[in-house]
């Protein structure tokens, strides 16, 4: 198999985005589709209420359980896109030793069922919690409204997913093993055309870090959008206040914090496993760790809070743009503003968290020395 | 100078001994060979000399600096000052050019005039081709020119020739010979092959972690005297 256990805390980071989007989703689709089945109980009095707490379920699953499950599948897919891309020197090697692409890139399956666990366990977790959140959607003269299982929501949330990522990295794998063992065995950074010489002469430490961020653009863009999911995921949930519960606002912020963390760390752990050999070679000649981290990691600065920048950009309008369509008509909505406050707490966040993350993933890559790498 | 005095070096928290207490000595200027099979210890012991790795007992010093006694940061400012590598897999930076992997030895020793480190290599033409686009032996005088851009007292090469086809890894040799005679550094070389001993002053030869022989060279040969 060529996704070995070894691998099994990257896949444990995949395990929970996914868990985290469909726990999410799976009450409040649950509560959706059960409120919606009781609709002919409501008494005429408390249609708005009832009308108000279908809208809540509707736009904090939208928000919330949509979008977390659409980041997930870009942020996953691109996981497995590096992933491969970095094992590809491995799988040159089977391939040149006769074993069958098709057969080398089934073993890729894996990272299916490592969204199978995720959302399986995200699934459990929404359906246990879904009497809390039932109590908590309810309110004075509105009928009970009863847990029904959905089994709808199980295809669509758990086996879906599922079936489609372990096609989606065997396929990914699969496409990238119809190159020739030989170019899969080079360095893929190492097949980019020639260089031309620099338009312009930067000092060293610069053009390193440039020519680093321009060989690895698959990892500036994960990097970025990993920033961006901090950025929207926190400002959204502790701006969902507003519009739902205090307990639906710390469920989603709580999910929130796991997913935009979960993102960010897998960010880095590609930084550090692609980055790892440039670090050791640089050190054997003398660069300290830090000279190495500056250069190497410093790099990322950029694309990271473009990332968070965007993200805070895409929150406001998303919510803006929910809250007027589904709240249209609807009395007693408070008007949604940026919330200045939230963004300046998640950027003072973002940018310790950011410089601890730089700090700590400078020291694991020193930790690759260049014995390793020629025992490799 | 090197001095090594009963240096030990084990991994596996000491379950697997690969230094059994070396002691040698490496004058200033010279060629040294470290001469044995695999799994010898020559590696190991290119690593504690040139303070890529610690010894676990004994004492390096390398031109009046104790290495034994220096801290991770004193260790990597050793390597920074005095020492060059040059490595069996070359280990370049596949998305920089020859300049840029040239430029960053140079760049540690503040080194502006790095193209003299190029053209002594004989590859001014392909500064602007990245790795991928060089032979094998193109690559290894890379690595060598990336090593000598900083300046170092002491080269360390690894197998430099050990992926090297017979008639590149001679002239590999070769340009290495010319410019340790022109630049007067001291170079410590890890081989399995008899044949290159015959390059060097000193040759030390291993065997399971151990000395076996040291002996000078009464006449050394060029790289293409040598039996391949």
């Amino acid at each position: 198999m060529t996704v070995s256990l070894r691998d099994g805390a990257k896949l444990l980071g995949i395990a929970v985005m996914s868990g985290c989007a469909v726990f999410v989703c799976t009450f409040f689709l649950n509560f959706y589709l059960d409120a919606r089945a009781v609709r002919g109980l409501v008494e005429e009095s408390v249609l708005p209420l009832y009308e108000a707490q279908i809208l809540t379920a509707k736009l904090v699953c939208a928000i919330s359980g949509g979008c977390l499950l659409l980041v997930s599948v870009v942020l996953l897919a691109f996981y497995v896109k590096l992933y491969i891309d970095s094992h590809a020197k491995q799988i040159g090697i089977l391939k040149a030793l006769g074993y069958d692409g098709g057969k080398i890139a089934l073993g890729f399956w894996v990272f299916g069922l490592s969204v199978l666990i995720g959302t399986a366990v995200g699934h459990g977790c929404g359906y246990a919690i879904s009497p809390m959140i039932y109590r908590k959607m309810g309110g004075e003269g509105l009928p009970e409204i009863p847990l029904t299982f959905h089994g709808e929501l199980l295809v669509f949330l758990v086996l879906l997913p599922t079936v489609a990522f372990a096609a989606l990295a065997v396929g990914l794998a699969y496409r990238r093993l119809r190159a020739p063992a030989l170019s899969l065995m080079r360095e893929k950074e190492a097949a980019a055309g020639g260089g031309k010489p620099p338009r312009r002469e930067l000092p060293f430490p610069l053009e390193l870090r440039a020519t680093t961020l321009k060989s690895k653009k698959s990892l500036v863009f994960f990097v970025g959008f990993a920033c961006f999911c901090f950025s929207s995921m926190l400002q959204m949930s502790a701006s969902m206040g507003d519009v739902a519960s205090e307990t639906m606002g710390a469920i989603i912020f709580g999910i929130g914090i796991v997913l935009a963390a979960t993102s960010l760390i897998l960010a880095f752990t590609s930084l550090v496993t692609a980055n790892a050999r440039a670090v050791a070679v640089m050190r054997a000649h003398g660069y300290t760790l830090m000279q190495c981290g500056g250069t190497v990691l410093g790099g990322y600065r950029i694309p990271a809070y473009i990332g968070f920048a965007l993200g805070t950009a895409y929150q406001y309008g998303l919510l803006k743009l929910m809250l007027g369509v589904v709240f249209r008509g609807v009395e007693g909505v408070p008007a949604y503003s940026f919330d200045w406050p939230v963004f300046g707490i998640v950027l003072a966040a973002f940018a310790v968290l950011f410089e601890l993350a730089l700090l700590w993933f400078t020291r694991e890559m020193g930790k690759t020395s260049v014995r390793k790498l020629c025992a490799e | 100078m090197i001095v090594a005095e009963n240096v030990c070096k084990s991994y596996q928290n000491g379950r697997t001994p690969v230094l059994k207490g070396i002691s040698l000595e490496i004058g200033d200027g010279e060629l040294a060979v470290l001469l044995g099979a695999s799994g010898s210890g020559k590696s190991t012991l290119l690593s504690v000399l040139s303070g890529l790795e610690r010894a676990d007992g004994g004492r390096v010093n390398v031109n009046g600096e104790e290495l034994t006694e220096m801290t991770e940061k004193q260790l990597t400012d050793f390597r920074k000052r005095t020492v060059g590598f040059v490595f069996q897999q070359y280990f370049l930076l596949p998305h920089l050019t020859v300049e840029g992997n040239v430029k960053l030895g140079a760049h540690l020793a503040g080194n502006r005039d790095y193209g003299r480190e190029i053209a002594a290599v004989g590859l001014e033409e392909k500064r602007n081709r990245k790795p991928a686009e060089l032979s094998g032996g193109e690559q290894q005088r890379v690595s060598i020119a990336r090593a000598l851009a900083k300046n170092p007292k002491l080269l360390f090469l690894d197998e430099p020739t050990g992926a090297l086809d017979e008639e590149t890894g001679r002239s590999v040799l070769d340009y290495l010979l010319k410019l340790q005679k022109e630049r007067r550094f001291t170079a410590v070389m890890v081989t399995h092959n008899p044949g290159i001993a015959e390059l060097a002053d000193r040759v030390i030869r291993m065997n399971s972690g151990k000395i076996s022989e040291t002996y000078r060279n009464a006449v050394k040969k060029t790289a293409y005297e040598i039996a391949w």
